[in-house]
């Protein structure tokens, strides 16, 4: 892995999960603290950083994290552009959204076909919209499937920013 | 480069740069700065400070330089452009050596798609809006629905109570039931049947603002009645005039608002915080909880005087686990509901599955079934919902309810209801180690119900 020319450690990020699940709003966020109501489909590939100081719970170092965000659209069939956009990923944020229960079909397939392409990275999953109402039990889904896959949850609003920091930053240091 | 090729690129929004085998920029088009975000005015610029999106990529760029690969492509990537609008471009690397070189180098070419990419992101966009739509009409059709399902004799009575209740527009209503018996979908039919088409439905949940915005949610406010009011604001009651104003939760409404809410069910008058000015509105009152009311008043929580206002014309809806075979038409009808929404060709509930539907408790009620249907629906993988694809997350179910029956006897000197419940809610606590998940699955509650009377005792 290259260490850019400011010293940081890069590392490629990508969010997964279907339509219209907040994805590039949580980027938006937690990169530019901006939030839109208004829906703007992703086509292709959105990329933003932002880096992060965090410590090594383990090593209590300290290391400045480089993270680079490949926000993507719907993530439909694993051809050969779509391997192309996850390979080298170390790690990928699998975002759900807890009004719209449709939104945990087919997370397997896609978190499947991730981990073949990146064996090694982390998972860290998202049930987004909090500031929406929604029921207890989309909750209790998405904590089932967070256990299923042994990966850490957190339940994010990127309207009002609730989590959204706490997600990164996890994710940041699971990554050293 | 000469002026005459920098012109010919230019012209076919093309832009390239070219890399050592240290990955250092040795020369590029005028046009590349448009897609570096100033990163080109670095002396020795790097290949992945100038596009990021080939972190990772490394291995591939590698063998580009030193084996026999001969590209490699990105397409649709993204730049913002300086009036904030998105550029899409392809990046293709190739590797590159002439005479004048003494070793392989990479050479980057961007090619601007914008026009033809723009086109495929709107049709998406619709695609996707379209689906979006369709959503949320059917989470709305589904919320509201206009049919009230079941045979049964208590749903036939709630049926009945509608039918009578809808043809006085001006009483106000309070509706009792457990949590997701359905009061808001009670509250929606009495208003379809005794309103106009248009008249609106308002609905409010007075548990889930706090206490400190409910006023100015209910009555509205004007500008400058409190920091941040920067313009004045309609409440729900003018938003609800003419139509219905639905009150669900009202047993959590603020002491001291209580007061007021009473003042303006006697006169139908209000005022706007910050305001003198009296507004009169015309709407009906449904309000709905899940609370024992006369205990709320005897606990001092509730207003006596509100309780009697609101408790004109009552009904108590009856839970899910009285029903009976209800329960298989509401199942039938949400998988079929889903199965179409999912795009699922799912045909109906095998004999097992049925039986153990019949034979929960349904502590969340009919909310419980629909998310438990949902979620078989999600995840079937046959044409039929069969008792291991039904998901039941609150474990007690009917056999114990009846095993509760059958050794459960009231002490012949009675007892305490609201201390008993106490102690179950705090030894289902201690037998879960504090955790409020796993005591409210001990005592068949939802987490949110758990939560609530947690609150109710101040535990």
């Amino acid at each position: 892995m290259p260490q850019s020319k400011a010293g940081k450690i890069n590392k490629k990020v990508c969010l997964l999960g279907t339509f219209a699940v907040g994805k590039s709003s949580l980027v938006r966020q937690f990169v530019y603290s901006q939030f839109s109501d208004d829906y703007l489909s992703t086509l292709g590939v959105q990329l933003a950083t932002k880096s992060l100081d965090t410590i090594n719970p383990e090593t209590q170092k300290a290391y400045q994290v480089n993270l680079i965000l490949w926000d993507l659209a719907q993530v439909e069939k694993f051809d050969a552009v779509t391997k192309t956009y996850l390979h080298g990923s170390q790690a990928a944020i699998m975002v759900f959204d807890l009004t719209r229960r449709a939104s945990l079909i087919d997370y397997e397939e896609t978190i499947s076909g991730f981990r073949e392409i990146n064996p090694e990275s982390k998972i860290v999953l998202a049930g987004n919209k909090t500031d929406l109402a929604h029921t207890e039990e989309s909750r209790l889904e998405i904590e089932r499937i967070a256990a299923d896959l042994s990966c850490p949850v957190f339940f994010t609003s990127a309207k009002t920013g609730e989590n959204v920091d706490a997600l990164f930053h996890t994710l940041a240091q699971k990554l050293l | 480069m000469s002026a005459f090729f920098e012109k010919i690129l230019r012209e076919s929004k093309i832009a390239f740069g070219f890399f050592d085998q240290d990955y250092i920029l040795k020369d590029n088009s005028n046009l590349l700065a448009q897609y570096t975000g100033g990163r080109l005015q670095k002396k020795s610029a790097v290949l992945w400070d100038i596009f990021p999106e080939l972190v990772g990529s490394e291995d591939k760029i590698h063998d580009l330089l030193f084996k026999s690969i001969k590209k490699f492509e990105f397409e649709k990537l993204t730049r913002l452009t300086d009036e904030n609008k998105l550029r899409y471009f392809t990046l293709s690397l190739f590797p590159y050596r002439d005479d004048s070189l003494s070793s392989q180098h990479l050479l980057c070419i961007v090619t601007d798609t914008t026009a033809a990419t723009s086109l495929e992101q709107q049709v998406q966009q619709q695609k996707n809006e379209i689906r979006l739509l369709h959503a949320n009409i059917a989470t709305l059709q589904n919320r509201y629905g206009e049919e009230i399902y079941g045979k049964s004799e208590k749903i036939q009575a709630v049926k009945d109570f509608i039918d009578k209740i809808a043809k006085i527009r001006n009483t106000t209503i309070l509706l009792y039931g457990e949590s997701g018996t359905g009061k808001n979908l009670v509250a929606y039919a009495i208003h379809k049947k005794s309103m106009q088409e248009e008249s609106p439905f308002v609905e409010i949940n007075c548990a889930s603002i706090p206490d400190t915005l409910i006023e100015s949610e209910i009555f509205g406010y004007e500008k400058g009645a409190f920091t941040n009011a920067f313009s004045s604001k309609k409440g729900l009651l003018e938003e609800a005039n003419g139509g219905t104003l639905f009150l669900d939760e009202i047993g959590e409404l603020p002491l001291p608002l209580q007061a007021k809410f009473l003042s303006f069910l006697e006169t139908k008058r209000f005022r706007r915080l910050g305001s003198t000015q009296e507004h009169t509105v015309q709407v009906r009152i449904i309000a709905a909880t899940n609370r024992d009311l006369k205990k709320a008043v005897e606990a001092k929580e509730f207003r006596q005087d509100l309780f009697y206002r609101l408790n004109v014309v009552s009904n108590e809806l009856p839970p899910l686990r009285e029903l009976g075979e209800d329960v298989i038409i509401l199942a039938n009808y949400y998988l079929n509901y889903f199965s179409f929404d999912f795009g699922k060709k799912i045909i109906g509930l095998s004999r097992d599955a049925e039986a153990k539907l019949l034979n929960y408790a349904w502590p969340g009620n009919v909310r419980e079934l629909r998310n438990v249907i949902e979620r078989a629906v999600i995840f079937a993988e046959n044409n039929m919902i069969t008792q291991d694809d039904l998901l039941l997350y609150n474990a007690i179910d009917a056999k114990k309810v009846r095993v509760i029956n059958d050794t459960f006897s009231l002490p012949t000197g009675g007892l305490s209801l609201y201390e008993l419940e106490k102690k179950l809610l705090l030894q289902a606590l201690e037998r879960s180690d504090g955790n409020q998940t796993k005591a409210a699955k001990l005592l068949g509650l939802s987490l949110d119900t758990f939560r609530y009377r947690l609150k109710k005792y101040n535990l």
